[in-house]
């Protein structure tokens, strides 16, 4: 197997190419491929489906690196230099096992795509500047820890996809209205009972739209206009009634409903 | 004795002017009697020739008689003169009798503007005395008509706007000295002068599409039609393009951004405009070169199958590998998503088992449609 991966790294290098395909190849660490680190030509760098733990600071050497794929390995740490590849616009680290993002993840200058799906971060887990990536066009943190959605999400005002589903959301912030380029919002497997008024503001319900939010407890007039139709859904929070309803729901404070899932078998939560 | 000095005169003066069908204006009233000593005729002792009401001498020996009765001055104006419905004084000498009551000829007004009307005529409105033109305007107003700002009267049929004032059309000639005809209300002011519509449209300035002014600076030609520069805008985000490039689809103009986010023209992965083939999937338009596993990045073509995954293409090798756990939740979602919107019809099972979630994913909606980049300039 090791010798394969040279080899794919020799062609890669012989033929000037400007990507860098090393999927599936059982790597545990970069110590086994030190010479992708000095590649500092390629843009694009796919590592999926291998087993690698830590990404170490060097990968900040890839300087022309646009888009860096690391799906499906065991990374329990990214380093604090990641921030700073000046033309990353695509950065994939679904089906990983972050547990936090290091210090000033928030500082991509132009990164647009950003899927962290499928880890175990929450709220309390992000940098302090996360929020602060106003050229993301797409974030995915479905399969997350996620309780509470910062209010600083409004920030993002190029976002056009933005992914919840399966974390613990119990609430969700009005600042959500904010987001005039969402065209796809998943909100479904949460622990949400009300939506802000506001979120029936957004553009997320057409032919070009999505709206996903089945598996939630939903209190009923939700629930109702759900069953006919997200149209209906939308009307109904944009009505003045439903601003009622919404706030005696929050200043009622009710009972929170329980987590849905037992996560303890997500194979993020894996030690070995 | 005849007191001549107090001769009385107890008439209704008829007005002047036209009266509507609905005036109520009464045309007779009292004939005055003069106040004589000897009455009829008929000689009375001084003290014997007695108010028919009060049966007090006269004072002066001025009485008023009505009907053979004779009267003072007092009884008879109680008894028999009008009032006046303004003041409420009894009316001596002219009456206007108008609206069932009586009015001193100086107190009948009209109730908008207080012009006096005794001499001019009046309308009868919702139960007001009005004077023409008021009566005019309250009328225009009602059936949503214009009032010429010059003649005053309503405007009938189109009005011309001149100075944003209406006007009858018929007021007006074009200004141009050669043709100088009668304008209609296509006329149009170019410079606060009035031209016909053949003499404006020779001149050849163009009437913006979007105001219907006349465009007299820079003016910008497309979809057929001129503008104002200001005026030639993106019918998505109305910023206007001040020269800039802009593209035309079905009588509309959109910016660069606009036209293609809308017709769907953005790679997802770049973020580029695509320039000549593009394919369609999960909401989504791609680069075919760009449209790879999401997961593993495995070219696809438009055989390929795949699955969903937060409507991002994974193939069918990568999801096999993803957890267990993971997928049945996939699973769950969509099963409950079926029973609240069916996706394709061909889904429309009530309850799939999760292999025939995974199978019904790759069959149904999934397949991408290759489309081509639609004309654009
Ligand atoms: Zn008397
Ligand atoms: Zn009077
Ligand atoms: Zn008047
Ligand atoms: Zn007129
Ligand atoms: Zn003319
Ligand atoms: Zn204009
Ligand atoms: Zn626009
Ligand atoms: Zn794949």
């Amino acid at each position: 197997m090791a010798a394969k991966v040279h080899k794919a790294i020799q062609d890669a290098q012989h033929q000037g190419r400007r990507d860098l395909d090393l999927v599936e190849k059982t790597i545990t660490s970069f110590n086994e491929i030190p010479q992708v680190l000095s590649m500092t030509h390629i843009t694009r760098l796919n590592l999926a489906h291998n087993k690698i733990r830590v990404v170490p600071p060097a990968i900040a050497e890839l300087v022309n690196l646009e888009s860096l794929n690391l799906y499906n390995n065991y990374i329990v740490e990214l380093p604090t230099s990641l921030s700073g590849l000046q033309r990353l616009r695509v950065l994939k680290l679904g089906l990983n096992r972050l547990d936090e993002l290091p210090r000033g993840f928030g500082a991509f200058p132009v990164l647009e795509i950003l899927d962290l799906t499928y880890n175990n971060l929450s709220e309390r887990k992000l940098s302090g500047n996360f929020f602060m990536m106003e050229t993301l066009r797409a974030l995915y943190l479905g399969d997350n820890d996620f309780e509470i959605l910062p209010a600083e999400v409004g920030n993002l005002h190029n976002l056009q996809v933005l992914v919840l589903r399966d974390n613990d959301l119990t609430s969700l912030p009005k600042e959500l209205g904010q987001l005039k380029s969402l065209r796809e919002l998943h909100i479904e497997g949460n622990r949400l009972q009300v939506l802000p008024p506001e979120v029936g503001l957004l553009d997320i319900v057409g032919p070009r739209q999505i709206f996903r939010l089945e598996d939630n407890p939903w209190i009923s007039p939700i629930y109702e206009q759900l069953q006919i139709g997200t149209n209906h859904l939308m009307d109904l929070l944009r009505s003045a009634n439903y601003q009622s309803v919404y706030a005696r729901h929050v200043q009622a404070g009710g009972a929170i409903p329980p987590a849905i899932h037992d996560k303890s078998r997500k194979s993020s939560r894996r030690k070995d | 004795m005849v007191l001549d000095h107090h001769h009385h005169q107890w008439t209704a003066s008829p007005l002047v002017g036209n009266y509507a069908d609905d005036s109520t204006l009464e045309r007779e009233g009292f004939d005055s009697h003069d106040p004589i000593l000897n009455s009829q005729g008929e000689a009375y002792h001084e003290d014997c020739l007695v108010c028919a009401q009060c049966f007090r001498q006269f004072p002066d020996g001025v009485y008023y008689e009505f009907e053979g009765r004779k009267y003072c001055e007092y009884d008879f104006q109680v008894l028999y003169a009008p009032c006046c419905n303004k003041c409420k004084e009894f009316i001596v000498g002219r009456v206007i009798k108008a609206m069932n009551t009586s009015w001193h000829p100086e107190h009948f007004q009209c109730e908008l503007c207080g012009r006096v009307l005794s001499d001019i005529g009046f309308m009868r409105n919702q139960g007001r005395a009005l004077c023409h033109p008021c009566n005019d305007r309250v009328k225009a107003e009602a059936a949503g008509k214009y009032i010429c700002y010059r003649c005053k009267a309503i405007i009938d049929d189109k009005p011309l706007k001149y100075k944003n004032e209406p006007y009858h059309p018929y007021h007006f000639t074009c200004s141009n000295q050669d043709c100088g005809r009668e304008l209609d209300s296509d006329a149009r002011e170019i410079r606060e002068e009035l031209y016909c519509l053949r003499c404006h449209d020779k001149m050849g300035i163009p009437i913006c599409g979007a105001c219907r002014r006349p465009v007299e600076d820079r003016v910008v030609t497309a979809l057929g039609k001129h503008w104002h520069v200001e005026h030639f805008v993106c019918a998505k985000c109305e910023k206007p393009f001040l020269g800039t490039k802009h593209y035309e689809k079905k009588g509309l103009a959109y910016c660069e951004l606009h036209y293609h986010q809308l017709f769907g023209n953005i790679d997802f992965v770049s973020g580029e405009i695509i320039e000549d083939i593009c394919v369609t999937a999960l909401n989504k338009t791609w680069k075919p070169e760009n449209f790879v596993c999401w997961s593993c990045e495995t070219p696809m073509d438009e055989r390929t199958k795949f699955l969903e995954m937060d409507m991002l293409p994974v193939c069918k090798r990568c999801y096999e590998r993803f957890p267990g756990e993971l997928r049945r939740r996939l699973t769950r979602h969509y099963e409950a998503a079926q029973r609240i919107r069916p996706l394709a019809p061909e889904s429309t099972i009530a309850h799939v088992s999760s292999e025939e979630y995974e199978r019904s994913m790759v069959v149904s909606a999934c397949f991408p449609r290759m489309c081509f980049r639609e004309e654009s300039r």
